[in-house]
């Protein structure tokens, strides 16, 4: 169980942030939009922060979840709560056969070369949905009036303002013990040493392709079921435009890089600040706070080249803090 | 939107039974984000307990604000969103002020089936987003209702730099008419296009690009003639005294005291556009505060059902079932000399329409509309 | 015959598209190539060109073709100043760490430029007329951006060539160790090679503006960005000829793959151009993947 302590603080700060959110008037809402930063960062780390490979067209496995629960809503409405069921299978159908599109053609490559054919992937996927007119094409799929007609408004409204909510509260805390699992098992070790050196791993006899693939595997899952709950069971509709917005991939390597990548507790911190941030800089500086979240970023990059928590587990390295800190 | 809240405050708030109330505005930055947007509203109706909502800009942004909107029972009133399906999906608590999206198209087309009844062939070229796709699909069920034939109908990815695939293939097809667009940057781009491979017509209208000064500055002579609906534009002609003829009831501040008061607030150098739909969703407001008596959200949603009046903006009632706007009508605005002029319908307008518009060459040779 | 026309048509846009797509890259490798940094803020560069081309046309009416200079001169300071303030200290950090930085630099561009400059979509228009065929027109602007193009990424060419600098680029590119080894500067070489790289990207802007004189806007740069980074890949990652070359391949591909799209009913030919563009680079990538993993 010993190594299992480093759950503690990211639990403790999911729970201080529920009840929170769950006490205060108007902060339910800002609490999850934090929780959704937590959450994309959580879950990309998982491959970027445990393989060190960039997936900028990360938003695509969101994007395929979004569709999953949104084919299962519209077409599946009369199943009920079952749509919603069938809703994250079809989630996690989806981004799984994405990643063996990708797995295939891009996980062959490294570096930026591998960063760059899944801005393709990403890209692609979109401009076929579009062009080809699939699921609606760039209509994409509007579910607010299928859903308050079949469970009635009130129901309707429960799933987008609640049950929603906790599906993606469920989804981070496995995420996390996902996360903790992979660093401590076989796998995490294996990654480790490819992170390092992948030829030198390969060469001690490391199946690298197979490590590469389960970390991929599992931070597709976890994005998929982000988007399934965070975008089309929340806000009731899908857009191609808005889904596949690569935006939302680069705000995740920025929590993910923040925080500290490949740590546990890393892009809690980060997506906590970043989110945070976010919606305070738009409540405070309403129309400036991109330009004034520039330049701090700027300045934590070159200050804290490791992110957040890589930095406080080099201060603290030795005290008995230091096994909580992941 | 602070124009009209001045306007009213000024004229001693608004009175329901013996307390009088006046109007404050709080707003906040949505980034375009639909996240962001859910927090925002929320933020509004808990901790500032707002009761009344201008919608966010967008219809993808009004839509996700909406289920928080009727958890907290605040009422939404959508300056920005004008998709129609928005409306369709049964909120209550969600009205409308801007014509929906169905008829943005549609003016121009009477005017140039009035105009020109032999012109029939129409080509439609429009950006793929949901919007644009709204505004097409219905313009083309209304154009071959009135008789058009369509030619060619294509639609194009955002973000593209040229659109000459498409544009040479329109050229072969030789229609009389144009109608497309979708934002700000692929407007510019089509216009500019179909001057460069000199495509010729009698009449082009093009979604919201033309209807900003930016678009003439652009372009140059070759906007000339260009068509764009509008929601509202500087000089039309609604006032008090055409509310009267048509026996409605005039509200908020005349077209004078609203260019004077925005002056006033903006600056002397900014021009309102889409300001007097805000104005018009805060007048909206106040009235309905006003009919019902009461500050409860349900009461002011129950008084907007038969809520017609006109202002500044042009007539303002909504469908009482689904809370889309059915009173006001849009406008047709055309480059005429360089001036932005409305062209129709023939009550709001202050020039005549430019038919058939000069054509590239003569363009480019300083032939401008109206000479 | 409509068919060819069409096709023929597309191909000499494609063409034109591809000669700035090429050079609107160039920069961007060359960046990669020198210091493996991957610029994720390459729009906001492109940005400041068009704006440049923008202003001066407006402002003092110069024909945006001089404005070359211009943005030349201001992308390198530009660069410089960046790669002093910001890139030199993360020489040594991780790949990732250059990139957030880039992100960062390129966001506060943008908003610096929308506070200045405001959020609308502006345009110039500099009529020079054009050429006519029988199939389509053609106007000058577009020729003229297609030839700018090709001269710049000539004399760079001989530039690398010829010279001590270019040559010692060069070295760095192929063998960093090796040219630190022989005497060569390496820092300096970087802060050169990081100027240029963004002098070329502003400049790009410039030559984007003279295809496409309008849809100015200070977020304009997200989609160009997203094509650098794909033509980069195809023109194999690092080598700014490379770069330039696979503009064209990229343009010919966008455009001419119009005129078969349109043939499959029931879709929208002009979006899946651009399914074709991106699919295109995954099958090329799956053939010939510089980088690819060892024999597996």
């Amino acid at each position: 169980m010993r190594r299992y302590k480093p759950l503690l603080p990211v639990f403790a700060i999911y729970v201080i942030l529920l009840i929170i959110g769950a006490t205060t008037p108007g902060l339910w809402q800002p609490i999850m939009f934090i929780m959704f930063y937590i959450g994309i960062g959580v879950a990309l780390n998982n491959f970027l922060g445990l393989t060190g490979y960039v997936d900028f067209g990360y938003v695509a496995f969101l994007a395929m979840g979004a569709y999953g629960m949104a084919v299962a809503l519209n077409y599946f409405t009369e199943l009920g709560f079952g749509a919603v069921a069938l809703g994250f299978f079809l989630a996690l159908l989806f981004s799984a056969l994405l990643c063996i599109a990708v797995g295939g053609v891009a996980l062959r490559l490294r570096g930026a070369y591998f960063a760059i054919a899944t801005i393709g992937v990403n890209e692609g996927l979109r401009y076929l949905i579009e062009g080809a007119r699939i699921w609606g094409g760039s209509e994409g799929i509007v579910l607010s009036g299928k859903l308050r007609k079949a469970f009635g408004p009130d129901f309707a409204n429960y799933l987008s303002t609640f049950v929603a909510d906790v599906c993606l509260i469920i989804v981070i805390f496995v995420a996390s013990v996902i996360t903790i699992y992979l660093i401590n098992s076989r796998v995490g070790y294996a990654l480790l040493a490819l992170r390092e050196d992948e030829d030198a791993a390969k060469v001690v006899g490391i199946n690298v392709t197979k490590y590469k693939l389960i970390a991929f595997f599992t931070s597709a899952a976890i994005g998929s079921l982000i988007g399934a709950s965070a975008w089309t069971l929340k806000l009731t509709y899908v857009f191609p435009e808005d889904v596949f917005f690569i935006h939302y991939t680069v705000e995740a390597i920025v929590i993910v890089m923040l925080g500290g990548a490949g740590t546990l507790l890393g892009p809690v911190i980060s997506g906590l600040i970043y989110g945070a941030l976010k919606y305070y800089l738009s409540v405070i500086l309403p129309g400036f706070q991109l330009l004034a979240f520039a330049p701090l970023l700027i300045i934590i990059v070159v200050a804290f080249p490791d992110g957040i928590v890589g930095y406080v587990r080099k201060k603290l390295r030795g005290k008995s803090l230091f096994e909580y800190i992941r | 939107m602070q124009v009209a809240i001045k306007w009213i405050n000024d004229q001693g708030g608004i009175k329901v039974g013996d307390t009088v109330y006046k109007l404050d505005l709080k707003y906040y930055d949505d980034e375009s984000k639909k996240e962001t947007v859910q927090s925002l509203v929320e933020r509004l109706a808990t901790v500032d307990k707002v009761k009344f909502v201008l919608a966010p800009y967008s219809s993808g942004l009004t839509l996700a604000a909406a289920p928080i909107a009727e958890k907290y029972g605040v009422l939404m009133n959508s300056h920005g969103g004008a998709s129609d399906y928005i409306f369709e999906q049964g909120y209550y608590y969600v009205v409308q002020t801007l014509s929906p999206a169905s008829k943005y198209q549609t003016g121009f087309l009477d005017m140039v089936h009035k105009l020109d009844p032999n012109a029939k062939r129409l080509a439609l070229v429009y950006e793929d987003k949901e919007f644009s796709r709204a505004v097409h699909q219905a313009a083309k069920k209304y154009a071959e209702e009135l008789g058009f034939e369509i030619v060619y109908e294509k639609t194009y990815p955002a973000g593209t730099s040229d659109l000459s695939p498409i544009l040479n293939e329109l050229k072969a097809t030789n229609p009389d008419v144009i109608i497309g667009g979708g934002h700000f940057a692929d407007g510019q781009l089509l216009a500019s296009q179909l001057a460069e491979l000199k495509i010729d017509v009698k009449a082009i209208s093009i979604l919201v690009a033309p209807a900003l000064p930016a678009f003439y500055e652009a372009l140059g002579t070759n906007a000339e003639g260009i068509c764009a609906p509008a929601q509202w534009e500087v000089g039309v002609k609604y006032s008090p005294d055409v509310a009267k003829e048509l026996g409605f009831e005039w509200y908020g501040p005349t077209q004078d005291e609203f260019m004077k008061l925005f002056k006033e607030i903006a600056g002397e150098d900014k021009t309102p556009s889409y300001h007097a739909a805000e104005a018009a969703a805060v007048l909206s407001y106040a009235k309905a505060i006003e009919k019902a008596q009461s500050l409860d959200p349900a009461k002011v949603r129950e008084a907007m059902n038969d809520l017609g009046f006109m202002c500044v903006y042009g007539m303002w009632k909504i469908d009482p079932e689904t809370g889309k706007q059915a009173g006001h009508e849009m406008v047709i605005i055309q480059w005429q000399g360089g001036e932005k002029k409305i062209v129709w319908p023939t009550a709001a307008a202050n020039s005549d329409p430019c038919y058939p518009i000069p054509s590239w060459d003569e363009k480019s040779a300083g032939k401008i509309c109206g000479t | 015959m409509a068919f060819f026309e069409q096709l023929a048509s597309n191909l000499i846009y494609g063409m034109l598209l591809g000669g700035v797509y090429g050079l609107a890259t160039m920069g961007l490798s060359l960046i990669f190539g020198v210091l493996r940094v991957v610029n994720v803020g390459h729009g906001a560069f492109i940005m400041l060109g068009a704006f440049t081309a923008f202003w001066m046309f407006t402002l003092y009416s110069i024909p945006p073709i001089a404005s070359i200079v211009m943005a030349l001169v201001i992308g390198l300071a530009l660069g410089y100043l960046i790669f002093m303030s910001v890139m030199r200290r993360l020489l040594d950090a991780p790949e990732l760490s250059t990139l957030l930085a880039m992100f960062g630099i390129g966001i506060f561009i943008e908003e610096l430029a929308k506070f200045f400059w405001g959020p609308d979509y502006v345009g110039y228009s500099w009529n020079i007329g054009g050429i006519s065929f029988p199939i389509t027109e053609i106007p000058f602007t577009k020729i003229c951006a297609f030839i700018s193009s090709i001269i710049i990424a000539a004399l760079l060419y001989i530039w690398f060539q010829r010279t001590k600098l270019g040559k010692a680029i060069r070295a760095v590119v192929e063998d960093r160790e090796g040219a630190m080894v022989c005497g060569v500067d390496v820092n300096r070489i970087y802060a050169l090679s990081f100027a240029l790289g963004i002098g070329l990207t502003v400049l790009s802007g410039v030559l984007v503006t003279l295809f496409t004189p309008v849809g100015i806007n200070v977020y304009m740069g997200g989609d160009y960005t997203l094509k650098a980074f794909v033509i980069a890949v195809l023109g194999g990652l690092g080598s700014p000829w490379g770069a330039f070359y696979a503009g064209f391949i990229f343009g010919l591909l966008e455009n001419g793959s119009y005129t078969l799209l349109g043939l499959i009913p029931g879709v929208e030919p002009f979006g899946l151009t651009r399914f074709v563009s991106f699919a295109g680079l995954l099958v090329i990538l799956l053939v010939k993947p510089t980088g690819l993993l060892g024999g597996e």
